[in-house]
């Protein structure tokens, strides 16, 4: 039954692809049935597989050679980001009907879209290393060849090389990682790298514990990878909700709660990672409070986010890192869904030029605000109960700097957040900008997300149960909802981060009386709008990637006797490297 | 000095590899390309024989061998039908000129 579910989470979007694809632009309304049929039948097909939730392997393949077996794991961790995935994949897509109407070449999209979800899904549920390999990087093509949707544009098409070539970097540490471990163990098998890590000698345990945290940090745009996001905000909309802050950078945070088993013995690696969770964290809130285009200030603010979940995962917090990871995948799909129903309104991205929409669209600033005080971490909402338990456990188990850090982040996020919600849906109006309503498709896609950003925090039993029941090596412990609420509850950093979040929101109440304190920084906020100097980095990175492959491509002459000679001299390392080593 | 039968072999396999290799990289006519191709697939089919022989899986040796000869008659077969086809259209068999790329 597993077996079956499996394969339907993974194939159905993947089938509709293509037909979606063979029903050509010519007929949208039979993309749009396609689309929205086989998004919602594979979140169905997922949400089935809950029950069925074990650490058993359900598909074993033999592929055998090199490549392994093929096997698929609905466990605990990989089911809940498949149901993720497929779920909020599922209203990103039937948003698009709205978003994307009009639009050439819709075929392209939802393919795209299709092909990702059945991807994100793979990459989740897989239970070979190889395998995981592969989906990450079929996961970073569909992001790559979204960004650039509007291939017309030269800004879409930089983002997308720039998203493209800096995840690509993280995925060499994956590879390299995954082929130490068959090295060593002679199997991709993800169980047997977390029951035999300490088989592997330490020096090659570290190589691959810090080969992974470069591929979470770029998949993540986490700290020094972290302008990548910000640029890829060039995508529609639902993409950007959809793999940009929902499904596809959790996948970094993922890799690192996969292994964590194996790796927190390594030593220096657990505060490798809070460090680049803490930097990630305030860095980026920073960036958020000074940017004014609405897309970006939410960029950065799932980098914040996602490096607050990197943090929870160095301080031990496994079960942390993934409650937030859930509570923000909903609440900032959520977010971004009701900015994309403002931007399609109003036509601009730049909140200067906003203001005052919230009277024109009243159904989307609930919605939007609803989302906003979760990310802000107010109490009763998701944000709240999952940002304070990773905060604890950072308190408990991290070093106290990184936690004043984390704190810091808080205050800041409550302060772009409101900053944010203010300049875009109250005050009075900037320009002539005539906003309406979102229409039915958006409406149907932006209730579920609300209503979950209302109450996903009363799953946290479950989930916890979910995750421990099913996950050997991570030593998790199954508490009830009521435990976990009252864990929160009863520890004193909580009104510690509660108090510092009222601060973020004083100050933003007080930004009058704040200036003179606001002008002193305006240092700090221009080195901020130009990414601390990490986009000047990244972006020598991507030129010389570029340039590099320029350079290549006059090897590429069409020549039949260059080809012939290459292979000849292919041919000929090889037998001297086998030479050599026999 | 005795010589083996194997070594023998060996050599003709050598021979007939350098003879197919010098073809495809000194010729620039299609015809002749495919020529080389045929001849350095011989060389294959003959290795293939030989390492069944020595390994003592003459059986296996002998099928692989001739699903090599089934397989590389198509090529052989589809190659000249597009040489025909490339003179036809183009007017010439020399193949730096068929080539489009950018350089």
């Amino acid at each position: 039954m597993a077996a079956i579910l499996i394969l339907l989470t993974i194939g159905l979007p993947w089938l509709g692809a293509v037909l979606v694809w063979l029903a050509r632009d010519s007929r949208p309304r039979l993309q749009n049935i396609l689309a929205v049929g086989f998004s919602v039948a594979a979140g169905l097909a997922a949400l089935a597989l809950i029950p069925s939730t074990s650490s058993g392997t359900a598909i074993h393949l033999a592929a055998g050679g090199i490549f392994g077996d093929f096997t698929f794991v609905p466990d605990g961790l990989g089911v809940f980001l498949a149901v993720v995935a497929t779920v909020i994949g599922s209203l990103a897509v039937i948003f698009s009907i709205d978003y994307m109407k009009g639009e050439a070449q819709l075929g392209r999209y939802y393919a795209l879209v299709l092909a990702f979800i059945g991807a994100m899904a793979g990459l989740v549920l897989t239970g070979s290393l190889f395998l995981v390999f592969i989906f990450w990087e079929i996961t970073a093509l569909c992001s790559y060849a979204l960004i650039s949707f509007h291939n017309d544009d030269p800004k879409a098409v930089a983002g997308g090389i720039k998203a493209l070539i800096i995840t690509q970097l993280g995925g060499i540490g994956l590879l390299a990682g995954a082929l130490l471990v068959y090295a060593h163990l002679g199997t991709y098998e993800i169980s047997v790298l977390l029951e035999k890590a300490h088989l592997i000698p330490a020096g090659m345990l570290a190589w691959m514990a810090f080969g992974f945290l470069a591929a979470a940090a770029a998949k993540s745009a986490q700290f020094p990878f972290q302008t990548w996001l910000p640029d890829a905000m060039e995508a529609p909309t639902p993409v950007s909700a959809l793999i940009h802050a929902a499904t596809m950078v959790n996948a970094g945070v993922y890799l690192l709660a996969r292994f964590y088993p194996a790796f927190e013995g390594v030593p220096g690696w657990k505060t490798a990672v809070i460090a680049v969770g803490a930097i990630t964290a305030l860095m980026a809130a920073v960036m958020a409070l000074v940017s004014t285009d609405l897309k970006r200030v939410l960029a950065y603010s799932t980098v914040s986010q996602l490096g607050y979940m990197v943090y929870a995962i160095g301080a031990g917090g496994v079960f942390a890192s993934q409650f937030h990871l859930l509570s923000h995948s909903i609440f900032k799909a959520l977010l971004f869904l009701g900015a994309g129903a403002v931007i399609h309104a109003v036509g601009t991205r730049d909140m200067r030029q906003m203001g005052g929409v919230g009277k024109q669209m009243p159904r989307v600033r609930t919605v939007f605000v609803i989302g906003a005080l979760a990310l802000a971490g107010i109490p009763v909402l998701n944000g709240f109960w999952s940002k304070e338990l990773v905060l604890e456990t950072g308190l408990t188990h991290g070093p106290w700097l990184a936690y004043l850090v984390m704190l810091v982040g808080a205050g800041l996020t409550a302060l772009y957040t409101f900053r944010c919600v203010w300049m875009v849906f109250y005050g009075e109006p900037r320009s002539h900008l005539h906003g309406h309503d979102a229409q039915t498709a958006m409406q149907i896609a932006l209730v579920p997300l609300a209503l979950g950003t209302l109450v996903s925090w009363l799953l946290a039993g479950p989930f916890a149960q979910l995750l421990a029941g099913s996950l050997p090596f991570h030593e998790l412990e199954a508490h009830s909802t009521l435990e976990v609420l009252a864990e929160v509850i009863t520890a004193p950093a909580t009104y510690l981060a509660l108090a510092v979040v009222a601060l973020g929101l004083a100050a933003w109440i007080w930004r009058e009386r704040l200036s003179g304190l606001a002008s002193a920084l305006q240092g700090l906020g221009k080195w901020a709008a130009d990414s601390f100097g990490f986009e000047s980095i990244n972006r020598t990175v991507v030129s010389s990637t570029q340039r590099l492959a320029e350079w290549l491509r006059g090897s590429q002459t069409g020549y039949l006797g260059w080809n012939v000679a290459g292979i000849l001299a292919g041919l000929i390392i090889i037998l001297a490297i086998l030479a050599w080593g026999a | 000095m005795i010589i083996s039968s194997s070594s023998v072999i060996l050599i003709g396999i050598l021979g007939l590899l350098g003879v197919g290799f010098y073809g495809l990289l000194a010729t620039r006519n299609l015809i002749k390309v495919i020529v080389a191709l045929q001849i350095l697939v011989k060389a294959v089919l003959l290795a293939i024989i030989l390492a069944g022989n020595l390994r003592g899986q003459v059986n296996l040796s002998q099928s692989l061998a001739l699903t090599v000869i089934v397989a590389d008659t198509i090529v052989a077969v589809i190659g000249l039908a597009l040489a025909v086809q490339i003179r036809r259209y183009i007017g010439t068999l020399d193949v730096h000129s068929l080539s489009n790329l950018r350089r």
